[in-house]
């Protein structure tokens, strides 16, 4: 039988659903691996050319943890002291999401895990329980599945390439580059880190306009921490495993390390906080030495790269397909996409819900021209609207007929309708619902409701 | 053919485009010793005719422009060059210029962009136990020296290259602003802000009933529902029609007395905001004799008397609320807009962005269509 039981605590807690957030962004599934000392989650994207691993370490992250394990594992366990499953990343994420509001009495104070595997038992679940304030114990049980998991192998002293720098100037290099940018190059030159956004869509001759913007952003070596690069040789990423590692990085205020040695050969971004050690593996294309084969002058991706080394499978590692999903364009980064409301009119939501925050008993006659006041540095008000990506306007009153509680009523329906997935039971005129305005008898009439 | 010039002011070119890129994406760009001429003709939608002098945007000393045509002529994915443009925002030194990569034509921004950084303090004692400067103080420390990790100057490059096309003169010849009758009515416009923001409330409010309603469900003759209604000639029976299309439209209408008035109309609903003392500019006797001035519909609009009545000069049209929002998009600008309705057909913005107050002012020009109802 294998047992593995752990207690978090409320920072941990934030800690581990950023980690979840950052695999995420590289696979659906998530793959926890357990050892004595250490609790690995791990993902692999499905072009096998990106893996992301957060190890978290027993003594400095967890509050407790004890992990024991059996010969007679079945979830591929092969070795007396590991334990491995996966699990569908969004289904952990739902428990996590939302639960870390300090401010609210049932805030989290601590989460319990437990998992039991025992081939006498038909049903084996990861078990959750959120032990939140007021005595409220929230449990969930999550059904994992046995996994042979791979790990990408890098060997760091072989490195002959690395630079350091801190995530919010990566981040800054970043914004420059535009959203379908899919790829990137980076190199050095004459005291400078050039990096490259650049993306291989084959375009149509006569469609000169939807051809990919080239962004090039160029540092100087100081404002990375370390720069011991070789001069002008070229190695690309996948520039949303970048922005996935950097976005991830910042959350944590790590400083990032990039290990690498050639093109075509792994590169490993890496950063450790916390009793937690973060490691990227990604595949770099580039024009490859002469010795690894590839004929081709343009960037090609070669087959004959290091496998990764799978703990109790041999898969090739064939970055080949790659090619076919990058012919499309990505979507942009979630991350991207909630730091910036896209439309005006989402920025008039989150106005009236501050103002009605601001102010809770809100008058008939404020809420009329609330919406009307917009910060003066505010672009995005400018932006078309668009009513497609947000709750509609929602008209509704009260039954109780005072002009108060007219105004009141509105004020409070918008942010319920906005956040329908939060919670809503601060708003009870919302749940009132709507009452009646005319009698059945009047609309029998109409031969609808017979 | 050769362009080259330093920006001016790359937050006003950034916001320019980002309004512009609001109403289509093919924008041509006429580049000329003394005007940049933006134009974007969408398929379906209202069109923009800016002009805009160098100086606006561009420096003028460091301008440099060579064609045979005296003029150079390209198609611009407009909201690329926006996005492009953001990387110059706070920057002191961007450049544009006309170049070419493997035979495509493209436009290469090139920013430089400064920073104070602070440095990082525990490399900073690393470089000083290499014997960089023993007991320097890092706040005093010249900011260019190598290896230096204390605060200085960041100072980083940014080259966007973005696709063009180049069009030869004959390719635009045939186009040409549209033309249109004399205007009945024209009118300062209120605080774009305001405006967009109750233009907008009137379009949501009107397509969240349109899309919750099921046909035939409501009294025929439902009445006005509440708060703002008001019993406008013709509102009622405009109704029907309005809510068959998609997209609610929405009525603007003004007079030579300084209102305005903008209202929305489907089955269950009216609402309708007015504006009043608003200016009805004069026009500029330069461009044409008194005589003529006085036979213009819109100046004699402006000398009926009140007491016919506040309906009376009323011009009217009927215009896509979506659409309606794009254009005001070009508040973000903070402009002067002059608002020229042609009765039932068609309303011309003419926006002027504020300048120095000197030499050519930059000027944009919207045609938007009136629906018929």
């Amino acid at each position: 039988m294998t047992s593995l039981s752990l207690s978090l605590g409320p920072p941990a807690l934030v800690r581990l659903h950023d980690a979840l957030i950052c695999l995420s962004k590289f696979s659906e599934t998530v793959a926890i691996e357990a050892e004595p000392d250490i609790l690995r989650l791990s993902a692999l994207n499905s072009t096998k050319t990106g893996f992301a691993s957060f190890a978290f370490e027993k003594e400095v992250f967890f509050e407790a943890y004890s992990f024991k394990s059996s010969k007679d594992g079945r979830s591929g366990s092969v070795s007396l002291d590991r334990f491995f499953c996966q699990i569908y990343i969004k289904a952990l994420l739902s428990i996590f999401r939302g639960r870390i509001d300090k401010n609210k009495d049932t805030a989290v104070e601590r989460c319990d895990m437990e998992l039991h595997e025992d081939l006498q038992q038909t049903e084996c679940r990861l078990t959750v329980k959120m032990i939140c304030g007021l005595g409220v114990i929230k449990s969930y049980k999550l059904t994992y599945e046995p996994a042979s998991i791979q790990h990408a192998v890098f060997d760091k002293s072989k490195a002959t390439s690395m630079w350091t720098a801190d995530p919010r100037f990566l981040k800054q290099l970043i914004e420059h580059f535009s959203l379908s940018a899919e790829q990137l190059d980076m190199y050095s030159d004459s005291g400078r880190a050039v990096f490259t956004s650049f993306t291989t869509k084959i375009t149509e001759g006569k469609e000169v306009l939807k051809h990919p913007v080239h962004t090039s952003v160029a540092a100087d070596k100081r404002d990375f921490q370390e720069y011991w690069v070789e001069e002008n040789m070229h190695v690309a990423i996948n520039l949303k495993d970048f922005k996935a590692v950097v976005a991830h990085a910042e959350t944590a205020n790590a400083t990032v390390t990039a290990r690498y040695t050639r093109p075509c050969k792994p590169l490993q971004l890496e950063y450790q906080f916390e009793g937690i050690n973060a490691e990227f593996t990604v595949m770099t294309r580039g024009q490859a030495d002469s010795e690894d084969g590839p004929t081709s002058t343009r960037a090609t991706i070669p087959r004959q790269t290091p496998a990764p080394v799978p703990i109790s499978a041999v898969r090739p590692r064939d970055t080949r397909p790659s090619v076919t999903p990058s012919t499309q364009m990505p979507p942009p980064p979630p991350r991207s996409r909630s730091i910036r409301p896209l439309t005006g009119s989402s920025t008039q939501e989150n106005l009236s819900q501050k103002a009605s925050a601001d102010r809770p008993v809100a008058s008939g006659l404020s809420m009329e021209f609330d919406s009307l006041f917009v910060p003066a540095d505010d672009d995005r008000q400018w932006d078309e609207m668009n009513e497609e990506e947000e709750p509609q306007d929602i008209l509704g009153w009260d039954a109780s007929g005072t002009q108060d509680a007219f105004g009141a009523s509105i004020r409070n329906a918008e942010p319920a309708f906005s956040e329908q997935n939060g919670s809503h039971a601060e708003e009870p005129d919302y749940e009132m619902g709507l009452p009646p305005t005319q009698r059945l008898s009047q609309v029998r009439q109409y031969g609808l409701f017979d | 053919m050769r362009f080259r010039t330093q920006l001016r002011d790359s937050r006003t070119f950034s916001k320019l485009t980002a309004s512009l890129s609001s109403l289509g994406k093919v924008c041509w760009m006429r580049l000329e010793y003394e005007v940049i001429r933006f134009t974007i003709i969408p398929d379906q939608g209202t069109q923009v005719w800016a002009s805009i002098p160098v100086g606006t945007i561009f420096d003028d000393t460091t301008y440099e422009l060579e064609s045979n045509s005296d003029a150079i002529n390209i198609e611009v994915n407009i909201s690329v060059l926006n996005r492009a443009l953001r990387s110059a925002w706070g920057s002191t030194h961007t450049q544009l210029r006309l170049t070419k990569k493997d035979k495509t034509p493209l436009l290469a921004l090139t920013v430089l962009s400064s920073e104070w950084t602070e440095g990082n303090m525990a490399l900073a004692t690393n470089n000083d136990a290499d014997g960089f400067g023993d007991d320097r103080n890092p706040e005093a420390a010249p900011a260019d020296t190598t290896g230096d990790r204390g605060p200085r100057e960041r100072q980083t490059w940014i080259t966007q290259e973005i696709p063009i096309k180049i069009l030869h003169e004959s390719a635009v010849e045939g186009l040409h602003e549209p033309h249109c009758p004399d205007p009945e009515v024209h009118i300062i416009l209120p605080n774009l802000a305001q405006l967009k923001s109750i233009s907008d409330r009137f379009t949501k409010l009107a397509s969240t009933d349109s899309k919750s309603k099921q046909p035939g469900v409501m009294a025929p003759d439902a009445p006005g529902m509440h708060s703002v209604s008001f019993s406008g000639a013709g509102a009622s029976t405009a109704a029907t029609a309005l809510s068959t299309n998609s997209s609610p439209k929405l009525e603007l209408s003004a007079n030579m007395h300084g209102s305005l008035r903008l209202a929305i109309a489907t089955d269950e609903l009216r609402i309708a905001s007015v504006w009043s003392d608003l200016v009805n500019p004069p026009l500029d006797p330069a461009q044409m004799s008194q005589e003529q001035m006085s036979q213009l519909p819109s100046e004699l609009n402006r000398k009926r008397e009140a007491s016919e009545g506040f309906e009376s000069g009323w011009a009217k049209v009927r215009i896509d609320g979506k659409d309606w929002s794009r254009v005001l998009s070009i508040g973000r600008l903070s402009p002067k807009v002059v608002a020229c309705f042609v009765n039932e057909m068609a309303l011309v913005l003419y926006v002027y962005l504020p300048g120095n107050g000197e030499g050519e002012e930059s000027c944009l020009t919207y045609y938007i269509n009136s629906f018929t109802t």
